[in-house]
């Protein structure tokens, strides 16, 4: 990855990411079915991919919905088939933009939080594996090694793990929307359990 | 033929992709070529790289507190003005002693259909003047100020032609636009095939097709046409009552809810006018228009009597 792209990985991951099952629920109301609203994220996400540098965007949940605007009008335009309706809702959910979320006002922290509990809630031997590849810092090979399994079996429940933390961030967590920051060791039970 | 690939399928695959590279395990060329493919596969591969990223701030994040991002707020969105009930209907249409000459005027942020007598259509944007004489040997419109959009009944014995100042359009049977604007006459066909000229130049008719565009200057006459179909298309959209932004500046496309409204969107600063801009808005709709746009670059929106204002907002001292 050359050293521009890994600094717009990086921001999608820490700017857009949290903001997706927002912009779902948005689309979801906007457009009839679930797989249009796929189609739209992924190609959002392939606009953004697309950017030279994002030090300029100052409001990266707003940008996100622009953008995720913009592909979703484009595909109205394809279809053909555009009711004034349709497009007067796009309109109207303009609102979204105006709430700063939960996840704009919280800090580092609770990123922190949030991706020990994504990878805490993932299934027995997946969060294993994210656990030393992720806090640890082992490579695939030395999983493999150290869990006496194939490397091949590394790879498969990663994608399966990393499958699972997607699905995760689509659907959102459910949690207080509050902007009360609670003591973090709370949260971190409640979800292991 | 082959089926759509669905977009779980393509997170599954992306995820694949993902790993296999963290465990070195790639084909660049390989994985390039999956890519390439499909916009939606290039889409969900960032997501998934930027998902596997972030899970490595799990023990980046351990070591120090990042900093918050500067906070902006932006106002809380207002409820739109009714607006269009005021542009209603002020329509006057004089029937004058000459048979079959109308006029007729729109108001600003009035969008009219026209059925005239010989079977054409004529679309009238907001704040135009026109005036339509049908006669024996020729179908004569006047347009004086303003927009208006003509699908031109067939007629080869009376030919169709728009005059705007020196500017002449002539058409058969086709359709197209034309704008007056300073100095001369932004021209659009749709259909068929208009000539284009201006008295004033003393020039050769310029013939335009569907899908061009040209400018006729009232002292130079017809410039070059462009070809620009996409473009017509969205331009044209004022004909639903729509603007359609692809890329245009702020500013400009500030200035074409102005013609439309009276409560004008006024930017503060020029750097944010030169801001480029997707997205579809109904004409009667500039605040929205405003908010939308002032919330994506991080900019903050005042109405203040007739003036809708919008300012860059410095971030906030923590």
């Amino acid at each position: 990855m050359s050293e521009g792209r890994a600094r717009v990985v990086a921001w999608i991951g820490r700017e857009i990411l949290p903001h997706e099952a927002d912009l779902r629920a948005w689309l979801r109301r906007a457009f009839a079915t679930a797989g249009d609203v796929d189609d739209i994220v992924q190609e959002t996400y392939c606009r953004l991919a697309g950017l030279a540098h994002v030090d300029h965007i100052g409001e990266p949940r707003a940008y996100l919905f622009q953008a995720a605007r913009s592909v979703a009008l484009e595909q109205l335009r394809r279809a053909r088939v555009v009711r004034i309706d349709t497009v007067t809702e796009i309109d109207a959910l303009n609102v979204e933009l105006d709430e700063p979320s939960p996840e704009r006002i919280a800090g580092g922290r609770r990123e922190l939080e949030r991706v020990r509990r994504l990878i805490a809630a993932l299934p027995d031997r997946c969060r294993r594996i994210f656990e030393m590849r992720k806090i640890e810092g082992l490579p695939q090979r030395e999983i493999a090694r150290r869990m006496g399994v194939t490397e091949n079996v590394v790879e498969n429940e990663s994608v399966r793990g990393l499958r699972a933390i997607l699905a995760a961030l689509a659907e959102g967590e459910t949690e207080q929307p509050t902007a009360v920051r609670r003591p973090s060791a709370h949260d971190r039970t409640r979800k292991r359990r | 033929m082959t089926e759509r690939e669905s977009a779980a399928d393509i997170e599954a695959a992306a995820a694949r992709w993902v790993v296999r590279a963290d465990r070195g395990d790639l084909d660049p060329a390989e994985l390039e070529a999956w890519l390439a493919a499909d916009t939606r596969r290039q889409g969900a591969f960032v997501r998934a790289q930027a998902a596997w990223g972030l899970l490595d701030r799990g023990r980046v994040l351990g070591a120090q507190e990042p900093k918050d991002a500067p906070r902006r707020r932006i106002g809380r969105r207002g409820l739109l003005a009714g607006l269009g009930a005021a542009a209603a209907a002020c329509v006057a249409v004089v029937v004058s002693p000459r048979l079959l000459s109308a006029r007729y005027g729109t108001t600003v942020g009035e969008i009219r259909r026209v059925p005239l007598a010989d079977g054409s259509l004529a679309a009238i944007n907001t704040d135009t003047a026109l005036e339509v004489a049908m006669k024996p040997r020729k179908r004569e419109v006047r347009l004086d100020r303003g927009e208006a959009w003509f699908q031109v009944a067939k007629d080869v014995e009376r030919p169709f032609v728009v005059e705007s100042g020196p500017v002449r359009v002539r058409a058969v049977g086709t359709a197209f636009s034309v704008r007056r604007r300073d100095g001369g006459c932004e021209v659009l066909v749709t259909e068929g095939v208009v000539e284009v000229w201006s008295e004033g130049a003393g020039e050769v008719p310029r013939r335009v097709t569907a899908g061009e565009r040209v400018f006729a200057s009232d002292s130079a006459g017809a410039a070059q046409p462009v070809p620009a179909s996409l473009e017509i298309n969205r331009e044209l959209a004022w004909r639903e009552g729509q603007i359609v932004l692809d890329g245009e500046a702020f500013g400009a496309a500030a200035q074409e809810f102005n013609r439309y409204n009276a409560r004008k969107i006024v930017i503060a600063d020029p750097a944010l006018a030169e801001q480029k801009l997707v997205g579809w808005f109904r004409t009667n709709e500039p605040e929205s228009f405003a908010r939308a746009a002032a919330a994506s670059f991080g900019a903050r929106v005042t109405v203040r009597g007739d003036a809708i204002l919008v300012q860059s907002v410095a971030p906030l001292a923590e």
